[in-house]
């Protein structure tokens, strides 16, 4: 209570309305679990100063307070009077880090549409495109490498990360040079395993393509790796989920199509490559088949830590337009949940590996606990545990990896928003790439860093990302 | 008539006379008659009214009767008046109360009058000078048996019972009066008195049985009132036979009645003629009112003037200054009064009302604006009139915001496809741009490009192959799309490029189906090229058959109106019309049956193809009829016109629109069903698309549910030229658009 009064006597006592209020946090900077009298006429800014006050902080954190769910914007007592609170009521106020105002670091244009991005490589910043190359860029905004993947447009892109994949062969770990082994998904039907290296002289880049990927009979839509980079899925809009290894076979493990005449055109383009050097093509480990629809993503769960030193992760997400999220058993290949509404782009909190923020083209990214029904096998409830309204079509979500709470959004009007899950009116902040004219496609977000990539190629934006 | 009046006439005095015999027979026998002599005088005088029933029933025949009559009479009158005059002689003058009247005949009018005696003022003639002495009344006289009185004077003096002897006295009495006996007691007197000769003669008549009373004659001669010569009956009370004419119809009758229906059947009658005449005939409106209008208003009157309204209004209504600048600064009409008070000493000082005019104009704008009908005004809840929809919020999802938009370079986008997975859209623009690229995330993948504009394009509905038709200037196109799984190319290149081509048809077609060689193909160039016959122009329309086997294309111009259906697997082309009138705009294949409807400008025919014949004929009542399409259910129809109009049919019900909607500001270009949603939508050159919500039952009873949901704004109008066509993606809610802006969007749920 002292500190209220401190505060209070800072404020002057002009004016006398006061709001008890509790304050709750779950950053590192708790306050001790008691009642405060603020002054209504508070903003944040007094608010963040009581906190840094109380705590006595050497470095001033600012701080951010969430009320009932709504950042808090204006001052208390227009808060209080819009939704209707009484002087007498106690409020729960938590607060939260403030996240600093978004900053456009750079911007590394492209030839075509950016379809995918990948900050996992540190020092770099891998890009997929629609001209079905993979580029790589450093941070001084230098083009380090630039191959061409595929023939028709990349959908997705990731990397799988060297040092968890020690079994991938190839993988070789110079001082120099670094190999990164990237699975890209295309509209040419394949998925596929390409070697990267990245020389510290960029001219010393080079890259192979390792294996392809066959299974689908429509755009392969997505690929993603689980966090031991062991496992690959992908996802088609032929409504097949497939999960493979991401071991490099010796040989074909896909026979050759039994040929009638019509294939003999792309046989003899076939044959006229180098054998040796041909990319070996593999087989899925496992074939998911339940959607209907088109499948716009398929994820692994994350696992805890003391999983990981399993094999299979156990637990995949997939959605897809036939308005589905499912919920899958990788062990036996079925699928567990459904989640009905039509989805585009989805993602998984690391922290809480149960919670699913998926998008949809209803202009909705919403969050789903897929443990809340576990008792009924079948289909979920569709109630979301929060919704996250967007002006427009939101394309992708990413969220922090170090922040349950935070997640970032991009959508076609070219704005990205930085949520809080506990704010689910409105964005905690948003800037707008290429001036908010041209679409988002992917996001990534690493270390405080957001590549954002779209129509207009690649920018990089810094968003603090606060501790949780 | 003077005869019958003067007949009239001498015919009451007649009776008049008769009258005044009779009173004078009956005078001296009853003196209450004695009042109706006043009456007999008046009626020869004044009295006309009771008397004018009469001359109905004369005879005409008794003219000369009555004549002989009245002599007749007047001899009697004479006689009569003799008769009198013995009579009164005879009488006794005392026994009169009243004295008599005597008729006699006047020297000066020569008419019989009554006259009266003279009044002699003597004692007698008075009954109240009698001599009664007791004046006790009638009261019962044993009361005064005891007293030594019998009565009161009329002094109030008591009368003493005069003295009376005894019996002997009473005999001895008798024998000196010789009038003792008859004389009787009275009893008012208490003394004897001798009766009088009148009472006597009245004894002596009881005494013999006669009538007492001296007057009563038992032989009075007869009066004959209604017998006798000239007093004959005139009233039917004969017994004889009714005369024939009374009960049989009359002939006279019948022959007026004749005459006239005659001449109604020659027409000289009109019985119902017109009343009204050409002539205008002015009448005054206000002379009658409308009864069942409650009377007008009276008009407003104007408000009385108060005290500020004075010449020298009170100290306290005179405004003050701030009060002045106020009234000054306002408008008029905010102004509560439309003047200020002003105080003059003296009427004469009083300046002219500069604003007289005004007001008494305004007045009369008032008077001229009240309103002087009472209007009954419907009470009818508007809300209610409103048909009642469910809310659009209750039918989601239906497209309501453009997820994305991409632009062709600068030319209309006339013609969009969605391919049956929906995953893809072809869009082509009038320089020869066929774009594809992806529905969700709205990049091109690949672009072809042609010479000539893309009037058409569809994508096969087949989902085990994927191709799509694309149609240019006099040929239609076939093109394979790139990325697509190995098995889905080589079932779609066998059935667009078979190795083994079908046996040409027995009659050669105008219609040549060309592929290039194998080893000529590509991505970029069609793999089947119909070349139609020469100067049909461009394809406008397409339509595949449920099935992907048939193809159907409208073009501009050509003979057999354009039409022409392509079946894929035997590479054949037929015209199914020789001739048809009007130019085809749109054609379409009923989902379910053998039907092909064919919709020229006005009118919307349906062909059973197999049949070979016309099923029937739809009228939209659309001046040009833009495009239609059909129902997934195939029993419903809408069609859109360039007059703006969208008709609703029920194909099992009639050949006139169900529902007609105008929604659209502008000419409609394009409309079509949703494939699974219970949607439709259409677009107009007003550069809107509206979504509706169209619900369609089963069962036969219930109308199909139409209600508007959205209207998408978002394309530009150019050259007045607004979207030009839509699609709907066959598995979401989600919308296509190409408008003539260049640009093609995806509207999302």
């Amino acid at each position: 209570m002292a500190s209220t009064s401190t505060a209070n006597a800072s404020n002057g006592n002009d004016d006398t309305i006061s709001q008890p209020v509790v304050f709750m946090t779950e950053t590192q900077y708790p306050l001790p679990s008691q009642k405060f009298m603020i002054p209504t006429s508070w903003r944040r800014y007094q608010l963040s100063q009581l906190i840094n006050k109380a705590l006595s902080l050497e470095k001033p954190v600012p701080f951010d307070f969430l009320v009932r769910g709504e950042l808090l914007h204006t001052t208390l007592s227009e808060w209080c009077k819009e939704n209707g609170v009484g002087e007498e009521e106690t409020l729960e106020i938590e607060y939260i880090e403030s996240v600093m105002p978004p900053q456009k670091m750079s911007d590394f244009p492209h030839e075509d549409w950016v379809s995918a991005i990948s900050c996992q490589v540190p020092g770099y910043f891998l890009t997929a495109s629609y001209d079905g190359q993979i580029r790589a860029f450093d941070y001084s905004k230098y083009l380090c490498a630039s191959v061409t993947a595929h023939a028709a447009p990349i959908t997705s892109l990731c990397v799988l990360l060297p040092e968890e994949s020690t079994n991938v062969m190839d993988t070789t770990t110079d001082s120099t040079n670094t190999s990164y082994t990237i699975a890209t998904a295309s509209q040419d039907l394949t998925a596929q395993l390409t070697q990267l290296t990245l020389g510290t002289p960029p001219s010393l880049s080079t890259s192979k393509v390792l294996a392809t990927l066959h299974l689908h009979t429509s755009t392969v839509s997505s690929v993603s790796a689980d966090a031991s980079s062991k496992h690959l899925l992908t996802a088609s809009w032929d409504g097949l989920i497939g999960l493979w290894d991401t071991f490099v076979p010796s040989e074909d493990e896909v026979p050759e199509p039994t040929l009638n005449e019509r294939d003999r055109k792309k046989r003899r383009k076939l044959d006229s490559e180098n054998d040796k050097q041909r990319p070996r093509k593999k087989a899925p480990l496992k074939v998911l088949k339940s959607h209907t629809g088109r499948v716009s993503k398929a994820i692994f769960a994350p696992t805890p830590l003391e999983r990981t030193t399993n094999t299979k992760s156990g637990k995949a997400y997939s959605c897809g337009f036939d308005s589905t999220v499912r919920v899958w058993d990788l062990d036996h290949g079925v699928c567990e949940h459904t989640i009905v509404k039509a989805f585009l782009n989805m993602t998984v909190i690391p922290q809480t590996p149960t919670s699913i923020l998926a998008l949809s083209t209803d202009r909705t990214m919403s969050l789903y606990d897929v443990r809340s029904p576990t008792s009924t096998f079948g289909s979920l409830s569709s109630s979301a545990v929060a919704t996250f309204v967007h002006p427009a079509t939101p394309s992708c979500v990413v969220a922090s990896e170090v922040n349950a709470h935070q997640l970032v959004s991009g959508a076609y009007d070219g704005v990205v928003r930085v949520w809080d899950v506990r704010s689910t009116k409105g964005a905690i902040s948003s800037f707008k790439s290429w001036e908010g004219k041209k679409k988002i496609m992917s996001m990534d977000w690493k270390k405080g860093v957001v590549g954002v990539g779209g129509e207009g190629g690649l920018e990089v934006w810094r968003v603090g990302e606060e501790r949780a | 008539m003077a005869n019958g009046l003067g007949r009239k006439s001498v015919k009451r005095k007649q009776v008049d006379e008769e009258h005044e015999t009779f009173e004078q027979d009956l005078g001296p026998n009853g003196t209450l008659e004695m009042l109706s002599d006043e009456e007999n005088e008046g009626d020869v005088s004044s009295d006309d009214g009771q008397l004018d029933e009469f001359p109905e029933i004369v005879n005409e025949s008794d003219s000369d009767e009555s004549d002989e009559e009245e002599e007749e009479d007047g001899e009697e009158e004479d006689g009569g008046d003799e008769e009198y005059e013995s009579d009164g002689a005879e009488s006794d003058d005392s026994l009169h109360v009243f004295p008599k009247s005597k008729t006699v005949i006047s020297d000066i009018t020569k008419q019989p009058k009554v006259v009266y005696p003279e009044i002699e003022p003597e004692y007698d003639s008075d009954s109240s000078t009698e001599d009664a002495p007791n004046r006790v009344g009638n009261v019962p006289m044993h009361w005064y048996d005891d007293l030594p009185h019998i009565g009161y004077s009329i002094d109030g003096q008591k009368i003493l019972r005069p003295a009376r002897g005894d019996e002997l006295d009473k005999f001895l009495a008798t024998v000196d009066d010789s009038s003792a006996w008859t004389s009787a007691f009275d009893k008012n007197a208490q003394a004897d008195k001798p009766l009088t000769a009148e009472e006597l003669d009245i004894i002596r008549r009881l005494y013999a049985g006669e009538n007492p009373d001296a007057d009563y004659d038992p032989y009075e001669p007869t009066t004959e009132w209604f017998t006798g010569k000239g007093k004959e009956e005139v009233m039917p009370l004969s017994g004889a036979l009714q005369p024939k004419r009374r009960w049989v119809p009359s002939k006279w009758e019948k022959q007026k009645v004749m005459k006239i229906v005659r001449a109604i059947r020659q027409g000289r009658i009109l019985p119902s003629k017109p009343k009204s005449t050409s002539k205008f005939e002015p009448y005054a409106i206000w002379s009658e009112r409308p009864s069942d209008y409650p009377p007008p208003l009276p008009a407003p009157k104007p408000r009385l003037p108060t005290n500020a309204e004075s010449y020298n209004p009170p100290e306290e209504y005179l405004p003050t200054e701030e009060e002045r600048k106020t009234w000054e600064a306002q408008d008029p009409e905010d102004r509560e009064r439309d003047f200020l008070p002003e105080k003059y000493s003296s009427l004469r000082l009083v300046p002219a009302y500069d604003q007289f005019v005004k007001e008494r104009f305004n007045r009369q704008l008032d008077l001229y604006l009240a309103p002087r009908v009472q209007r009954v005004k419907l009470n009818i809840d508007p809300e209610s009139l409103i048909p009642k929809l469910p809310s659009p919020s209750s039918l989601k999802p239906f497209p309501n915001y453009k997820s994305l938009q991409l632009h062709h370079p600068d030319s209309r986008v006339r013609c969009i496809s969605v391919s049956p997975d929906g995953s893809w859209v072809v869009s082509g623009d009038e320089d020869g741009n066929v774009s594809l690229w992806e529905i969700i995330v709205g990049r091109e993948i690949k672009r072809w490009k042609f010479k000539g504009k893309i009037g058409a394009l569809a994508w096969c509905p087949r989902t085990d192959i994927s191709y799509f038709a694309v149609g240019i200037e006099d040929t239609i196109q076939f093109i394979i799309p790139p990325h697509i799984d190995n098995s889905v190319l080589s079932l779609t290149q066998n059935v667009l490029a078979p190795s083994t081509l079908p046996p040409a048809p027995a009659s050669p077609s105008p219609v040549k189906w060309t592929t290039p060689p194998s080893n000529a193909w590509s991505l970029d160039t069609p793999i089947l090229t119909i070349d139609l016959p020469a100067s049909s122009g461009t394809p406008t329309h397409f339509c595949w058959h449920r099935k992907g086997d048939y193809l159907s294309s409208v073009c501009t111009g050509g003979v057999h109106g354009g039409v022409w259906i392509h079946q894929m697997t035997r590479r054949h082309s037929q015209a199914p019309f020789k001739k048809i009138k009007g130019s085809v705009q749109t054609v379409l294949f009923h989902p379910l049956k053998p039907h092909f409807f064919v919709a020229t400008q006005q009118y919307v025919r349906i062909y059973n193809l197999s049949e070979q014949k016309l099923i029937k004929t739809l009228i939209p009542g659309i001046k040009w009829i833009s495009s239609m399409d059909i129902h997934p259910s195939g029993d419903h129809l809408i069609v859109g016109g360039y007059d703006r109009k969208l008709c609703w049919f029920d194909l099992e019900l009639s050949e006139k629109p169900y529902k007609v909607l105008r929604y659209h500001s502008r000419a409609i270009r394009s409309l079509q069903f949703h494939p699974t949603y219970p949607l439709f939508a259409s677009s107009s050159d007003d550069g809107s698309i509206q979504i509706f919500h169209s619900r369609v039952y089963n069962d036969l009873l219930t109308d199909p549910l139409i209600v508007p949901l959205k209207i998408l704004r978002g394309h530009h109008v150019v050259d007045g030229l607004g979207v030009l066509q839509i699609r709907w993606c066959n598995k979401h809610p989600w919308l296509v658009s190409a408008s003539a802006d260049s640009s093609v969007a995806v509207w999302c749920s």
